[in-house]
C-alpha cells in the first residue's frame, strides 16, 4: 500500500513566523503534509525545527501565519484558535526532545496518560468507582496492553518508567502518542540517544505504525540516514526560513541544503 | 480471603475497625481514656494531611494555609450550630462548601505562582484567616476561642464523646476510599501528569486550570471536614490552634508518611502527632523537646528515606535480601531482584 497516493492534505503551515525578541525562530515558514505520509522536518542546530512543532502544538502561539489542520473526516480547523490542551483532540500528538514521562509511575500507567482526553469519566463516578468508570479502565488497559505488545515491551508494563533504559523510555513514549487515537503523530528526535541496532528498529516501527494506526507522522531527526531512509517527502530549514522542500533523493542533492549543512565553498579561506 | 484482604478497601475497613475496638480497650482499663482522645485528634489531622498528600504528592502543588483552612471550617461550624443554632448537617455544609470555595480561588493564585511562591502566597492566605479569627470576635469569640458542642445527627442524636470518636473512625474510612477511588485512576494519573511534566500532560489533553482547581478542590474539602470533625471532637477552637505550626505539621506527616500513600498518611499523622503526645508529653524532661524530635525525624526522613514509611518495608526487605542471599553476576541475589521490581511495582501503590 502506498498511502501518499490519496494525496489529502492534512497539515498546512502558511506564512508562520515567531520570534524571540529580536531572534526570528520561524521567518515566514510554509509546507504542507499530506495524509498518511512520513514528513521530515530536517536543518542545523537552533534552526527552528522544535520551534515549529511547538507552534503547531500550540506550546507557543505563532506572531503571525496559519496553521490549517484537515482531520480524517475533512474537517479544518485553525490550530492556531486551540489551547495546548485541546490539540489532542484534533487527534494531534507529540512527544518530546527529553523524553517526558513520569517518572514514579508504571509504563503501563504512562501510557493510560495518553487516553486521557479520550476517556470521559465525570469526577463523580469516579469517586465512587461505579460500574462504568471500572469498565472504561479495564477496557483502556487492554487497549494499552496491545500497544505495548506491539512496541514489544508488554512484559515491561508493570515497572516504574523513570528506572528503565533510554530506548525503553522512548518506546513508552511513543506508546502513548498510539494511545490517543492519533491521526498526526509529531516526533520530536526519536532517533536522539538510541544506538545503531535501536535506530534500526525505531524506522521499522515508525513505518509499522503507519500501516498499522493510519496515522500521518511528522518527525525532527539528525539521523540523516533514518531521515532518508523512512521519510516520504523532508523540509529542510535553516535559521527559521526553509530553504528546499522535496524527496529524501531532491532534499540529497540540493545545493541549498549542502551550504546550509556543511558550509559554502570557500567560505573558510 | 487472602485475595480479599489485598483489596485497598478491606485494608481501609480493617484499620477502621481496630480504631473502634480502642474505646473498648480504654473501658476495660488496656488503655487511658486520654489514648483514645489522642488517636481521635490524629485521625482528624490524618484527613487534613490526606488533603494536602492528593495537592503536594499527587499535583506537585505546595500549600502553607492547610490550618487556616481547617480553623475557618471549625469556626463556621461552631457559629453556625453554637451562635446561629442551626442543625449539625447544615453546619457541616457551610463550612465545607464557604472554606473550599475559598480554596478554590487559591488555586486560581497557583496559576500565577509556582513552587516556593505558592507556598508564600498560601501561607499569607492562612495568615489573613488567622487575622479574622483573633479580630472578628463576634464570629471567633477572639482569644478567647469559640465553643462547639458535640454532633447533634437529624436534630435529635446528640452524640456522647466516644459516639463522635466513632463517626470520626467512620468518616475516616469512608474517605480513604473515596480519595482511593480517585487516585487510582483517571484523576490520579492526570494529576500526576501535571507533577510528572506540564508539558506532558498538556501535550495529552490535560487541562492545567481544571485539575489545579480540584487539586485545590479536594484539599479544601478535606480540610474542612478536618476542621469540623476537630471542633465538635475537642469542644472548641483558638486562634493559635491554626498557626503555621500546624501547617508545617501536615507536611511533616506526608514526608515521613510518604507521598501518595494513604496509609503513609495515617502513619505519619501517628508519627507526628499521637507519638509526641503519648510517649514524650507524659515525660516531664521529654515534653519540651518534642519539636526537636519531630525536626530529627524529619531530617532523617528526607535524608535516607524519601519515600516516606510507607516504602520502608521494601527498603527492608532489600537490605535483608542483600545481607541474605548469595550474588550473581551482577552483584544481586535472585530474591533481590525480585524485591527490586516489587518495590519499584509498589511504589507507585497509593494504599
Amino acid at each position: 500500500m502506498t498511502p501518499s497516493k490519496t494525496k489529502e492534505l492534512a497539515l498546512k503551515i502558511e506564512d508562520v513566523s515567531i520570534a524571540f525578541g529580536g531572534l526570528k525562530a520561524v521567518d515566514d515558514l510554509s509546507f504542507a503534509i499530506e495524509r498518511h505520509e512520513i514528513f521530515g522536518l530536517i536543518g542545523p542546530n537552533g534552526a527552528g525545527k522544535t520551534t515549529i512543532f511547538n507552534c503547531i502544538t500550540q506550546f507557543y502561539k505563532a506572531d503571525s501565519g496559519r496553521i490549517h489542520f484537515v482531520n480524517a473526516k475533512g474537517k479544518e480547523t485553525n490550530l492556531m484558535d486551540l489551547n495546548v490542551h485541546e490539540i489532542i483532540d484534533e487527534g494531534i500528538v507529540r512527544t518530546f526532545q527529553n523524553v517526558e514521562l513520569i517518572r514514579e509511575l508504571s509504563i503501563m500507567d504512562n501510557v493510560l496518560i495518553g487516553a486521557h482526553h479520550v476517556m470521559k469519566q465525570p469526577l463523580l463516578g469516579q469517586l465512587f468507582n461505579r460500574k462504568a468508570i471500572r469498565q472504561d479502565e479495564a477496557d483502556s488497559r487492554e487497549k494499552a496492553e496491545k500497544i505495548l505488545a506491539f512496541l514489544d515491551i508488554a512484559h515491561l508494563k508493570d515497572l516504574i518508567a523513570g528506572s528503565q533504559p533510554y530506548g525503553v523510555q522512548k518506546k513508552v513514549e511513543i506508546a502513548r502518542t498510539l494511545m490517543s487515537d492519533p491521526e498526526l503523530i509529531i516526533l520530536d528526535e526519536p532517533a536522539a540517544g538510541l544506538n545503531d541496532t535501536e535506530t534500526k528498529e525505531l524506522a521499522l516501527r515508525i513505518k509499522q505504525i503507519r500501516e498499522t494506526y493510519q496515522t500521518t507522522i511528522l518527525l525532527v531527526e539528525h539521523d540523516m540516514r533514518l531521515v532518508m531512509d523512512i521519510c516520504d517527502h523532508i523540509c529542510a530549514i535553516s535559521f527559521g526560513k526553509r530553504i528546499a522542500v522535496g524527496t529524501p533523493k531532491e532534499i540529497q542533492s540540493n545545493p541549498e541544503v549542502q551550504k546550509a549543512y556543511l558550509g559554502e565553498e570557500g567560505e573558510l579561506e | 480471603m487472602k485475595k480479599i484482604m489485598k483489596h485497598p478497601y478491606s485494608q481501609f475497613i480493617l484499620l477502621g475497625l481496630v480504631l473502634l475496638t480502642l474505646p473498648y480497650l480504654a473501658e476495660a482499663g488496656a488503655i487511658r481514656n486520654s489514648t483514645v482522645t489522642v488517636i481521635g485528634t490524629t485521625i482528624i489531622y490524618t484527613i487534613a494531611a490526606l488533603g494536602l498528600n492528593v495537592l503536594l504528592g499527587f499535583s506537585g502543588l505546595i500549600s502553607l494555609g492547610t490550618a487556616g483552612f481547617m480553623g475557618l471550617a471549625a469556626y463556621i461550624s461552631a457559629y453556625v450550630t453554637e451562635t446561629m443554632a442551626l442543625p449539625f448537617e447544615l453546619a457541616v455544609l457551610a463550612a465545607i462548601v464557604i472554606p473550599t470555595l475559598l480554596g478554590i480561588l487559591v488555586g486560581i493564585l497557583s496559576l500565577k505562582f509556582e513552587g516556593i511562591y505558592l507556598g508564600i502566597a498560601t501561607l499569607v492566605v492562612a495568615e489573613i484567616f488567622r487575622e479574622i479569627f483573633i479580630n472578628v470576635t463576634s464570629f471567633t469569640g477572639g482569644a478567647t476561642g469559640a465553643l462547639a458542642g458535640r454532633p447533634e445527627l437529624f436534630g435529635t442524636f446528640r452524640l456522647d464523646r466516644i459516639q463522635t470518636y466513632y463517626l470520626i473512625v467512620v468518616v475516616m474510612v469512608l474517605i480513604f476510599i473515596l480519595i482511593h477511588n480517585l487516585t487510582k485512576g483517571h484523576l490520579g494519573r492526570a494529576l500526576n501528569a501535571m507533577r510528572g511534566s506540564e508539558a506532558a500532560a498538556q501535550a495529552m489533553g490535560v487541562n492545567i486550570f481544571k485539575y489545579r482547581l480540584i487539586a485545590f478542590g479536594i484539599a479544601t474539602v478535606l480540610a474542612s471536614v478536618s476542621g469540623v470533625l476537630y471542633v465538635h471532637y475537642v469542644g472548641l477552637s483558638y486562634p493559635t490552634t491554626w498557626n503555621l505550626m500546624l501547617s508545617l505539621d501536615f507536611l511533616a506527616i506526608i514526608v515521613v508518611g510518604g507521598f501518595r500513600s494513604i496509609f503513609g498518611t495515617f502513619i505519619g499523622s501517628f508519627i507526628i502527632f499521637a507519638m509526641s503526645e503519648l510517649f514524650l508529653k507524659p515525660i516531664p524532661a521529654l515534653a519540651n523537646i518534642t519539636p526537636l524530635v519531630k525536626g530529627i525525624l524529619i531530617i532523617i526522613f528526607i535524608l535516607y528515606y524519601p519515600n516516606g514509611l510507607a516504602n520502608i518495608k521494601h527498603q527492608v526487605s532489600h537490605w535483608l535480601a542483600r545481607r541474605k542471599g548469595k550474588r550473581d553476576a551482577f552483584g544481586q541475589t535472585k530474591t533481590e531482584k525480585k524485591n527490586l521490581t516489587r518495590a519499584e511495582v509498589r511504589e507507585n501503590d497509593t494504599v
